[in-house]
């Protein structure tokens, strides 16, 4: 219990750091460019834009409004991605300053998922536009939608721990998770829908082992179909974010003393 | 328990020197199945202990890979006991690296606040204190700029200024003040100081010996991860700096006898480890050149040699006053050691009566109970009337010519009987050419611009200009280049050029002089660095007590005891210790003979006192050694 309460405390001394960090990520990313913050919403918007033609072409209208389909399932794939990636660097990248001042390391890793998280949450904005455009319907459960982006962050939290312990004694595991990166994607139904999927096993991989469909089923729910979640995909969604970080802190609590001879 | 701020005990650090390359799996599965992954183990830290009290100030030395920073990091929490405790009581702040954790691309300002952050303030605590960081760093112009654009000095300051803002209970310095420039490094070892004197506790790395006595008043030793010793600072810098000294020794003579067997020869033979020997070895060490300096004393110095007798330099061989005019000379020297600021103002006793030197308003009025210099010249004046000498045959009559009969009989006759142990009357008049009166009051003796004794002796002077020359002591220029002949191809000879030549035309002659160093029991005995006897009846010329020439030195450390040197001026003889060149007609005709002979040497330098037979000052022998080396340089370039 004394050391939970020091955990705590300390957390609470270095939290104007995490604030500070998050502040530079974002401050940094669009230093610089003529349209600043825009850009988090502007980026997005093109990205999709070419999607939308692209895959609209290609399914032929079996998707009804295909851009927001499209969005709202790229959207938290974007940012599992970034922040993950971002987490996974974020030991051995500031390894020059871990070396040389004690603080806790978990904060880099932290704040980076953190600010990719703010970063998504910029980019509801373009899907709003999205859904402006399209003449989409707004439901009122769009109104619950940071319930699931809490789930995806601290899911992600707990991937980011997870990964950058493992980068610090193994930096193979950077060109690895790449490639899991995209085949993730694949198994994930973002461009494509679940419907058209006949084959037994594949939808069982990917309703059952993908953790990251339990996060677009919910966001989708709420904002695309305008219903409130089945209780498999929210409790689930739930159990698996506080599952994974368990994980994390714990893979991460148990390797952190031995990063400085490693980095 | 409670009373150490900072608690090591029985600490080991443990790095696994293979696990620092494998960092990809295929080396790592190759290693687990050769089983190397951990075999090669490297105690960094081995089993240290160490107990520090709060306001104590602690220095930590030792060799590159000693631990110093190991110990450090462990104790400001970066790294983990691989066994033992590390038990720290307070706030510590530690300035492993100056800067750690700025971002380049975010200015000053923005930076000011994250890397506060990083060292584990809050934001509002930033805010307080960040007008006096920027005021500490001094770079409010550039606050809005991105730090990148920096000097790196312009970062350190930074760096300094945050790190050090709040009174912190521990600060930790590793070596990061050594950047920097001195005003800097000054204002950092001020702030130090403070903190120091507020109660914060101290520890500090640096390869600067200095440094760390003035800062610390403990130390530890750390030696390949062990406790090699901790105390007292003083004690253990000694310690550490004696097998420091003793390893680059062995180093050095390693590397002599290396060179020596592979029979290379040296370019240059420099005879004589004096002034003049040493100023020609350093620069043409600068230029490219090896050379050789062998001497036949046991010590280098030459004549300005002195010696540390329980903290006070005795100048073994006559006393040593460094006074120019030469701007060029007076930096250079500066370069090789601090000066102190003496005045050489002698004092003349003549049996009860004592006089200023030079011969002055102060001697005058002494003399003759007068004070206006008007007065003083209708005096003088009026006593070399009243002589009447017209053609002075001999030296009495010159100077009495010159200055009248009291001065003469007081200060001059005795004095310069002494010298040259005959009567005035036997010796020739050009010995006197003029005799330099002043009509103010100043006992300053030399007129020139510059005047000083190096704070820690000459000896240390010539150290520093054969740092890193091969020196051999107790060696005779003439069997050396009986036994190797091919060890050298040219030879600057600054020993006694007729002795060089066999003495085929005959001695040339010198003053010597006889010292007789005492040590007495006293405080102070005669309160001046030269007093000269002018009075016929006492043996010797004059007596230099030596701790007067580093006043300073005494005040810091008065001392219970002196040392004194008698000089007693006697007949040079061959054998005996050659002084001052005796450059009358005879001896100066015989010098054009040997003189001749050396300029036909092809590959044979003459130069110095004894080599060019010429009295030179200490500034005149750094200029002619400087302009050897010029004429060196410009016969290699232009071919022979």
């Amino acid at each position: 219990m004394n050391l939970l309460k020091y955990r705590i405390k300390t957390f609470c001394k270095y939290k104007d750091l995490v604030k500070e960090l998050v502040q530079r990520d974002l401050k940094l990313k669009y230093r610089r460019s003529f349209l600043g913050y825009l850009w988090s919403i502007l980026n997005p918007l093109l990205v999709m834009i070419i999607m939308a033609v692209v895959f609209s072409q290609i399914f032929k209208k079996k998707i009804v409004n295909f851009p927001v389909y499209l969005f709202t399932g790229r959207m938290l794939y974007d940012f599992l991605k970034q922040s993950t990636t971002g987490a996974m660097k974020s030991v051995v990248g500031n390894a020059s300053l871990l070396k040389k001042v004690y603080m806790p390391k978990y904060i880099f890793t932290f704040a980076k998922v953190t600010s990719c998280m703010v970063d998504m949450v910029f980019s509801m904005g373009a899907l709003v536009i999205v859904m402006i455009l399209t003449r989409a319907p707004f439901y009122w459960e769009f109104l619950l939608c940071p319930v699931v982006i809490l789930q995806l962050y601290i899911f992600c939290c707990g991937l980011g721990f997870f990964l950058a312990q493992l980068n610090v004694f193994f930096r193979d595991v950077q060109y690895i998770y790449n490639a899991v990166l995209t085949g993730w994607m694949y198994m994930t139904p973002i461009v494509y829908s679940i419907d058209m999927i006949d084959s037994r096993e594949l939808l069982f991989v990917i309703k059952g082992l993908n953790p990251l469909y339990y996060y677009v089923a919910q966001f989708r729910d709420l904002i695309y179909y305008g219903r409130l979640p089945g209780p498999r995909i929210f409790w689930g969604g739930w159990l698996i974010a506080f599952l994974m970080l368990a994980i994390g802190v714990w893979s991460f609590q148990r390797a952190k003393d031995k990063f400085i001879l490693y980095i | 328990m409670a009373k150490y701020v900072i608690d090591v005990d029985h600490l080991s650090i443990r790095f696994n020197l293979a696990s620092e390359k494998v960092d990809n799996l295929k080396e790592y599965v190759i290693k687990m199945v050769k089983h190397e992954l951990l075999f090669q183990e490297l105690l960094a830290l081995d089993d240290v202990s160490l107990k520090i009290q709060k306001g104590e100030s602690w220095g930590l030395v030792g060799t590159n890979g000693s631990g110093k920073s190991t110990l450090l990091k462990t104790i400001s929490g970066i790294l983990q006991p691989y066994k033992g405790t590390v038990k720290t009581k307070g706030k510590i702040a530690p300035l492993i690296e100056l800067g750690a954790g700025f971002d380049g691309n975010l200015t000053a300002r923005e930076n000011i606040y994250l890397n506060g952050l990083v060292l584990g303030h809050s934001r509002k605590f930033m805010e307080e204190h960040f007008d006096e960081i920027v005021e500490f760093a001094n770079l409010k112009k550039f606050l809005d700029s991105p730090i990148k654009n920096y000097s790196s000095g312009m970062k350190a300051r930074l760096g300094f200024a945050v790190a050090t803002m709040v009174n912190p209970d521990i600060l930790i310095v590793d070596e990061v003040l050594e950047v920097g420039d001195y005003n800097f490094r000054k204002r950092c070892n001020e702030r130090m100081q403070q903190m120091l004197s507020g109660g914060t506790t101290l520890l500090f790395v640096s390869h600067n010996l200095q440094t760390v006595r003035q800062l610390c008043d403990h130390a530890i030793w750390l030696d390949k991860g062990k406790v090699r010793m901790a105390g007292r600072a003083d004690e253990v810098c000694d310690a550490y700096k004696e097998e420091q000294d003793q390893m680059a020794r062995k180093k050095k003579e390693a590397k002599r006898r290396k060179l020596q067997k592979s029979g290379k020869p040296y370019d240059y033979l420099v005879v004589g480890a004096g002034l003049y020997g040493a100023v020609f070895a350093r620069e043409m060490t600068k230029l490219g050149k090896r050379c050789l300096v062998i001497d036949k004393r046991s010590h280098i110095g030459g004549n300005i040699y002195t010696e540390d007798v329980d903290g006070i330099q005795v100048h073994k061989y006559g006393a040593h006053i460094f006074h120019t005019s030469n701007t060029e000379v007076w930096k250079y020297v500066n370069k090789l050691s601090e000066f102190n600021n003496y005045i050489n103002s002698p004092v003349a006793v003549y049996k009860d009566e004592l006089y200023n030197l030079p011969f002055n308003m102060n001697t005058f009025s002494k003399l003759w109970g007068i004070r206006k210099p008007q007065e003083v010249k209708e005096k003088i004046a009026s006593q070399i009337r009243e002589l009447g000498i017209t053609e002075p045959a001999n030296l009495e009559e010159q100077a009495l010519s010159l200055v009248g009969r009291d001065v003469y009989e007081k200060l001059i006759k005795g004095y310069t009987e002494k010298q040259w142990g005959r009567e005035c009357k036997d010796l020739p008049a050009f010995i006197i050419r003029r005799l330099p009166l002043r009509f103010t009051y100043d006992n300053n003796y030399f007129n020139d611009r510059y005047q000083g004794i190096p704070m820690e002796g000459y000896t240390q002077i010539v150290e520093k200009l054969l740092d890193n020359i091969d020196v051999m002591l107790d060696t005779d220029f003439f069997a050396y280049r009986r036994e190797h002949p091919e060890m050298f191809q040219r030879v600057l000879f600054t020993g006694m050029i007729d002795e060089y030549y066999e003495f085929c035309y005959g001695h040339l002659e010198y003053r010597t002089v006889r010292f007789e160093t005492e040590r007495l029991e006293e405080e102070n005995y005669q309160g001046n660095a030269v007093v000269n006897y002018t009075d016929r009846e006492v043996p010797y010329t004059r007596i230099i007590e030596h701790k007067h020439f580093a006043e300073e030195k005494e005040k810091q450390n008065p001392k219970a005891f002196t040392i004194i040197s008698r000089e007693y001026s006697e007949e040079w003889k061959p054998g005996s210790e050659p002084y001052y060149p005796v450059n009358d007609a005879k001896n100066n005709a015989l010098y054009e003979q040997y003189r001749q002979l050396a300029e036909k040497e092809e590959n044979v330098l003459f130069g110095g006192r004894l080599g060019s037979y010429r009295y030179y000052d200490m500034d005149k022998t750094i200029e002619a050694a400087l302009q050897a080396v010029r004429d060196e340089v410009h016969r290699g370039s232009s071919g022979k």
